[in-house]
């Protein structure tokens, strides 16, 4: 391990590396990943190509990853709304966000509005109503700390909160939603696990 | 080089060294935190049994502060911190959730969505427009505030000529075809 740590150096030391860039100080060399725009998880999801389908399988429906970064909205907020959305169709969507008086509502808008017209143009959707939310989330954006101003000259630390959107959009019509549990599913699966038990380290 | 100079006041100079001696000698008490002991109201009183009550109505009397500081230990606080399991539970209960709407209908003037007991917002917008449009040619014909005559107002558009129930009316022409929705008379 140390040859191995040693070899690391000296390929990071390779002066033709440096010479490369053309600089004294090549900023190629260093990577954080808070200073570039690297791009997340999600937009990389649209990146993937399924191998061709055989004649005899069913049709794959089309799949729409989509994301906004950094919106100024708390994440809590803002999943009451991707909470809404969930497994609806998109017009449905739509017409919840156009009268909700939340100001996340605005920004899931246009964000689904983005998403349907890239959905059309690139992945070869057919009709832009057809399509249904898979996923809907939130994620935390970077926060801020600032100073909050007190009476008497007290201050506190306030936390200037961001968030992140994703959207999943799926050709076809939304799925049923699921019947609500009943009490008859509850006493069955209970039958079930009694008539599942066994005897352990036996013959 | 470093020079010394002197103060111009000597009395000031003595009076602050005989404060400074006092001080160091402990005969000023009370300028250095707790090295003095604490003043209070003395009660003076002739006979020997009073001095133990007169001590109790002396930390009583003075001691006024400490009723806050008491104050706080019955304040209302938490007891234990609140798991994320209860704080899930909390937040997403289903009256904290929004609730979907089902009073969106489509309009039928111009095919936007619209609340089923609000204005379309698109038509209300377009009238908007047009209402500020024929007012700013009502300013140009008044010329100024307070000029509004005392008859009524007709608003006309290409191609039409006031009718004899126009007669004495005030005529707004405006440059484009008559709008659908708005009806003549």
């Amino acid at each position: 391990s140390g040859a191995a740590w040693a070899r690391g150096l000296l390929s990071w030391a390779r002066p033709e590396r440096w010479l490369a860039s053309g600089s004294l100080f090549p900023l190629s060399c260093i990577h954080t990943s808070t200073s570039l725009q690297k791009t997340g998880k999600w937009e990389k999801k649209n990146r993937i190509v399924y191998p061709p389908q055989l004649p005899g399988e069913p049709r794959r429906p089309a799949e729409i990853y989509h994301c906004r970064r950094e919106i100024k909205y708390s994440k809590d907020k803002m999943w009451y709304l991707a909470k809404l959305i969930k497994g609806m169709s998109i017009d449905q969507a739509l017409a919840q966000l156009e009268f909700s008086d939340k100001k996340g509502a605005k920004v899931i808008k246009e964000v689904l509005l983005e998403a349907q017209e890239m959905a059309v143009r690139k992945h070869n959707v057919e009709f832009k109503s057809n399509l249904h939310i898979a996923e809907s989330l939130t994620g935390r954006g970077r926060y801020v700390k600032r100073v909050r101003c007190h009476g008497k000259g007290m201050f506190g630390i306030m936390k200037i909160s961001r968030c992140h959107y994703f959207v999943k959009l799926v050709e076809g019509p939304p799925p049923p939603p699921e019947p609500p549990r009943t009490g008859f599913d509850q006493a069955k699966e209970y039958v079930q696990q009694l008539r599942n038990r066994t005897l352990v380290h036996t013959l | 080089v470093l020079i010394l100079v002197r103060s111009p006041l000597p009395r000031l100079r003595a009076l602050l060294q005989r404060c400074w001696g006092r001080l160091e000698r402990g005969l000023w008490p009370g300028a250095l935190g707790g090295q003095s002991p604490p003043w209070g109201p003395v009660l003076a009183v002739q006979g020997p049994a009073l001095v133990p009550q007169g001590i109790n109505d002396a930390g009583e009397s003075s001691a006024a502060a400490p009723s806050l500081l008491e104050s706080v230990l019955w304040m209302a606080a938490p007891k234990q911190r609140r798991t994320i399991e209860m704080n899930r539970s909390r937040r997403r209960h289903p009256s904290k959730l929004i609730e979907m709407k089902r009073n969106i209908d489509v309009c039928p003037e111009c095919g936007n969505l619209k609340q089923k007991h609000v204005l379309c917002g698109y038509c209300y917008a377009k009238v908007k427009e047009e209402t500020r449009l024929v007012r700013m040619e009502i300013y140009k014909k008044e010329g100024g505030p307070f000029n509004a005559p005392t008859v009524e107002t007709v608003v006309l558009y290409e191609g039409e000529k006031p009718t004899e129930k126009d007669a004495g009316k005030r005529i707004i022409e405006r440059a484009r075809r008559r709008p659908s929705w708005f009806v003549q008379n």
